[in-house]
């Protein structure tokens, strides 16, 4: 069994010694992606241990760019004695491609300017967590659930997820890029009874880069126990058509809509409603959506982007109006467009000025969505079609939770329908959104 | 243990192609071993008996009820056609060995990359730290489990080249054009994989298995008086290069461009309550998000589905009968034997209206008293089985597809889906109509697309009145089922037959159509 084992060399060294070797078997230029990732899962429920996992994973991604071909290949295997006959099949995969003009590494001049800021990616007290420490937080999770759910407590189930990440990329051409990060999540899922055969299962799970920034575990459970238990009774209700408001941890789900049609790859290959609509209003006065790569301990945060170009901040839309598309380094040469990163980091919309208690209170009428199920959204027409949960309100009260019902739309026209932006952005996130409200949207129901 | 061979790792990238989240992966396949399981581990990795009882004692060294060992490598790759040209090639590999050790229904889990023996002994110490014990035994002998062959390939059998992809990607792009002016990109795309896997219990018993998967899509979009859409098909399944025919290819692309060009003339229906046929085939999507999910074992023993107090009673009229299927010949969600153990079998979940099993794994199935259902199932060596759905089908009725349209009377007919989604607690499901037609006096009339359906699973099953005598079995590749963070491939089927209530998602209340 001793010959399964290899001395390691370091990441700089082994990304060094790959990039060489791909020179060696006939690639013009490619890049090494090294990444290793320790991880561990504790899950309680009925007060006992139900899961407890942990491990280690490694992998090496080669990208092999020649003669305008290109292939990628990952393994997880880092001998050296393996990693040449890999090397060699990846060269072989390249050179059966057709060839594609548009296929190479970036334009070194594009890896200038990364900030030299800490973003404080990975916490230094991370490998303080203790195995005591991971399971008093799960029983302190579960306690606190249990507690709020009191009688209608079917089942509790309680974790916590750690981990801690090392990467490092270097092409050919210049690029070189490091990176260490730490996540730690803990929270409770609760399941509870309800009229009939119904059995509502509510959740709260918060994660954070530092332990320590996790809120009082108290708290996540309790919070599980009254998001479970505001679905007591959930029925759909007459179809109609009234404000809603998307609360801030989950209007992502519909956001995202706009992201896949902003892509490069989505516009050049005619699969994007936004394609023709940079500098065109598309929604209200209050849809400014910024991309900001540089909160400290932000989980969306970073140095660089999957070319290595150095993250920057950014505005998608000002106002309403289409500001700037994700353009990777490949989709720019193909669409003759300047590049400006392929991918998100953190997202925000600048917060309003009341709570959603008090913009409540001012609508005759309307429906507070706090979760979804099923749907989708179709990048070439803007058409959206979801299912939604949530609280229905009259006068500022609370009527009924309502579930069973749908949100339909075109993006282009839903987003001018915002009418007011709340005061919560979500932190716990990379979308570090607050609640928001649209006028006039059908709610389907009975 | 002899060394590890040479071989070809590839990485998994995601595209969405078709109508279900498709997965491209890997190639490479030719690095496998020519044998076909039987032993395979033991060739290429010296994984023996000796070392094996070894990881399974570590795992029960602190007790516990039963402890298994998964040992897999998988090697995938996808080709991927753009602008007229196969410029897109990416691969993955899987190696590695997961460890559990089970004590009633805890589990605790280790699994390594590294199939040395320290790593893997590492690993199996980790499991065993869910029990604080004595050791328990481990048996005195390992058996091989006879297995169904569900998905018989050549013996010498080492995946899929990409050369051979190659040509049948193009013949797809020229085809796409060809059917149509008004087609201006087309995407296409073949993902195969070959899967070794073997499991090893404390029981003695094991099992090997070599899985080999893909799929083929083409993905359209057509442009008509400014007017663009987009959709698409796929074919594939746990098929060898045999399947991928000249047929096969245009199959694909005819559906994929018809799909597309149908749109142009489709409207969004009216939103709110009214009846619901669902076409054959693919709409079994909704068997597997409204009713499936929640007849899963864990679910059950947990207390937290809304089925978990209805075995033996009356769930459906008496002509519906709902089965999950292990043993369909090249789907999908076909198994010669599950991530545990069990050997694939065929389950009925609902006979003549009265539910009669859930789908179970080990834990759940001692947990009730039955036999396991051979539904213990895992992504990957890096993840432990829990129950899952294979191919889950509803059995035809007597009636003819026009007669159950003819009784909807008013309503919408589902002929494409695309994804849906479950709320296991509350039974409330959705699934997405990414194609379909208004039934209107009886006959089917306008196109209809992009419309999300709710509903609440056992209300939906009670409400199925009439089925016909059609079923038909989704035959596409890409169907992948998520659950606690684990995707699997599944397939599924449906009879065309009538759902009284259903809410249909659409942009305007009824009394107008958008």
């Amino acid at each position: 069994m001793k010959n399964l084992k290899e001395q390691q060399m370091s990441f700089p060294d082994l990304a060094a010694w790959v990039i060489d070797q791909t020179k060696k078997a006939g690639a013009q230029d490619c890049r090494v992606s090294l990444s290793r990732r320790r991880l561990v899962e504790i899950n309680y429920r009925d007060r006992k241990p139900e899961v407890i996992k942990e491990a280690t994973t490694k992998n090496l991604y080669l990208e092999v760019f020649m003669n305008n071909r290109f292939a990628g290949q990952s393994t997880p295997d880092f001998r050296q004695s393996t990693l040449a006959g890999f090397i060699t099949g990846v060269v072989d995969n390249a050179k059966i491609m057709e060839e594609d003009p548009f296929r190479t590494l970036p334009d070194p001049k594009y890896y200038n300017g990364r900030t030299n800021v800490d973003l404080q990616l990975s916490d230094p007290d991370h490998k303080l967590i203790t195995p005591e420490n991971r399971h008093e937080m799960v029983k302190t999770v579960e306690e606190a659930c249990l507690l709020k759910g009191a009688d209608k407590v079917i089942s509790v189930e309680a974790g916590e997820y750690d981990e801690s990440s090392e990467e490092f990329v270097k092409s050919s051409n210049g690029f070189e890029g490091s990176s260490n990060g730490t996540y730690c999540q803990a929270g409770a899922s609760m399941t509870a009874r309800d009229e009939g055969d119904r059995r509502p299962a509510g959740y709260h799970y918060i994660g954070c880069r530092y332990k320590s920034d996790l809120p009082s575990l108290q708290g996540i459970g309790t919070e599980a126990a009254i998001r479970t238990l505001d679905l007591m009774g959930g029925k759909k209700i007459a179809t109609s058509t009234v404000p809603v408001i998307l609360e801030n941890r989950g209007v992502a789900r519909v956001l995202s809509g706009l992201f896949g049609p902003m892509s490069g790859g989505a516009i050049q290959q005619k699969r994007s409603f936004l394609a023709d609509k940079k500098g065109t209003t598309i929604g209200s006065k209050l849809l400014t959506l910024t991309d900001d790569p540089y909160i400290p301990r932000g989980l969306g945060s970073k140095y660089y982007d999957g070319d290595g170009f150095p993250a920057r901040k950014r505005d998608f839309f000002k106002e309403g109006t289409v500001n700037e598309f994700l353009i990777d380094w490949y989709y720019s040469r193909k669409l003759g467009w300047e590049p400006t990163s392929g991918s998100i980091s953190n997202l925000i919309v600048p917060p309003g000025k009341r709570s959603v208690e008090a913009i409540v209170k001012d609508l005759h009428r309307c429906i507070l969505i706090t979760d979804y199920i099923g749907g989708n959204s179709n990048s070439t027409t803007g058409d959206f079609s979801v299912g939604i949960i949530g609280k229905l309100f009259e006068k500022g009260r609370f009527v009924q939770n309502v579930a069973e019902m749908n949100i339909a739309d075109n993006h282009l026209k839903f987003w001018k329908k915002l009418v007011e932006v709340a005061n919560d952005p979500w932190q716990y996130s990379q979308a570090r959104l607050p609640s928001l409200v649209f006028e006039g949207v059908v709610v389907a129901g009975i | 243990m002899k060394p590890i061979p040479r071989r070809k790792f590839i990485q998994r990238s995601t595209q969405i192609g078709g109508s279900l989240l498709l997965l491209p992966a890997l190639e490479a396949c030719k690095f496998l071993g020519t044998q076909s399981s039987g032993n395979y581990f033991l060739k290429e990795f010296g994984i023996d008996e000796s070392i094996c009882r070894k990881l399974l004692a570590k795992a029960l060294s602190r007790g516990g009820d039963f402890a298994d060992l998964y040992f897999e490598y998988a090697v995938s790759n996808y080709l991927g056609l753009e602008d007229g040209k196969v410029n897109q090639s990416y691969g993955d590999i899987s190696l590695g060995v997961g460890i559990r050790t089970v004590k009633g229904d805890q589990i605790g889990y280790g699994f390594t990359q590294d199939l040395n023996e320290e790593s893997m002994m590492s690993a199996a110490a980790t499991a065993s730290t869910l029990c604080d014990m004595n050791a328990t035994s481990v048996g005195s002998s390992f058996n091989s489990l006879r297995t169904g062959n569900y998905y018989p390939v050549a013996p010498d059998f080492n995946g899929i080249p990409g050369q051979s992809k190659l040509p049948l990607l193009q013949d797809i792009n020229k085809k796409c054009f060809a059917l149509s002016p008004e087609v201006v990109k087309v995407n296409a795309g073949f993902m195969s994989s070959a899967k070794r896997m073997m499991v090893v219990a404390s029981d003695g018993s094991q099992a090997e298995d070599l899985i080999p998967s893909g799929f083929i899509y083409a993905s359209v979009v057509a442009e008509r008086n400014g007017k663009r859409e987009q959709s698409g098909w796929n074919l594939g399944g746990r098929r060898d290069f045999s399947f991928y025919t000249d047929e096969v290819v245009s199959e694909v692309a005819g559906k994929a461009v018809n799909n597309t060009l149908k749109l142009f003339d489709a409207i969004q229906p009216p939103a709110g309550e009214m009846p619901v046929v669902l076409g054959p085939g693919v709409t079994g999507i909704l068997l597997h998000e409204a009713i499936g999910h929640g007849m899963e074992a864990d679910f059950n023993r947990k207390n937290i589905s809304t089925y978990s107090t209805m075995i033996g009673k009356k769930v459906a009229e008496p002509f519906v009968n709902i089965i999950d299927d292990g043993t369909n010949m090249n789907l999908s969600g076909s198994i010669n034997v599950d991530d545990e153990g069990t050997p694939g079998k065929k389950t009925v979940l609902v006979e003549n209206g009265i539910l009669t099993s859930y789908i179970h794994d080990k834990i759940s199935a001692k947990h009730y008293g039955v036999e396991p259902t051979g539904n213990g199932r895992r992504q990957d060596f890096q993840n432990y089985p829990i129950p899952r759905m294979r191919n889950t089908y509803m059995l035809g009725g007597t009636a003819t597809p026009d007669d159950v349209i003819k009784e909807a009377a008013n309503g919408i007919y589902v002929e494409n889906v695309s994804n849906g989604q479950v709320k296991i607690g509350e039974g409330d499901f959705a699934f997405y109509v990414s194609q379909g037609r208004m039934i209107e006096n009886g006959k089917l009339t306008s196109p209809i697309k992009d419309v999300n359906i709710m509903g609440n699973g056992p209300k939906m099953l009670a409400n199925i009145t009439l089925a016909a005598n059609d079923l038909e079995m989704f035959l596409g590749g890409g169907g992948q089922c998520g659950k606690n963070g684990q995707g699997v491939p599944v397939s599924f089927g449906m009879p065309t037959c009538l759902v009284k209530s259903l809410t249909v998602g659409g942009t305007q209340q009824k009394g107008g159509l958008s």
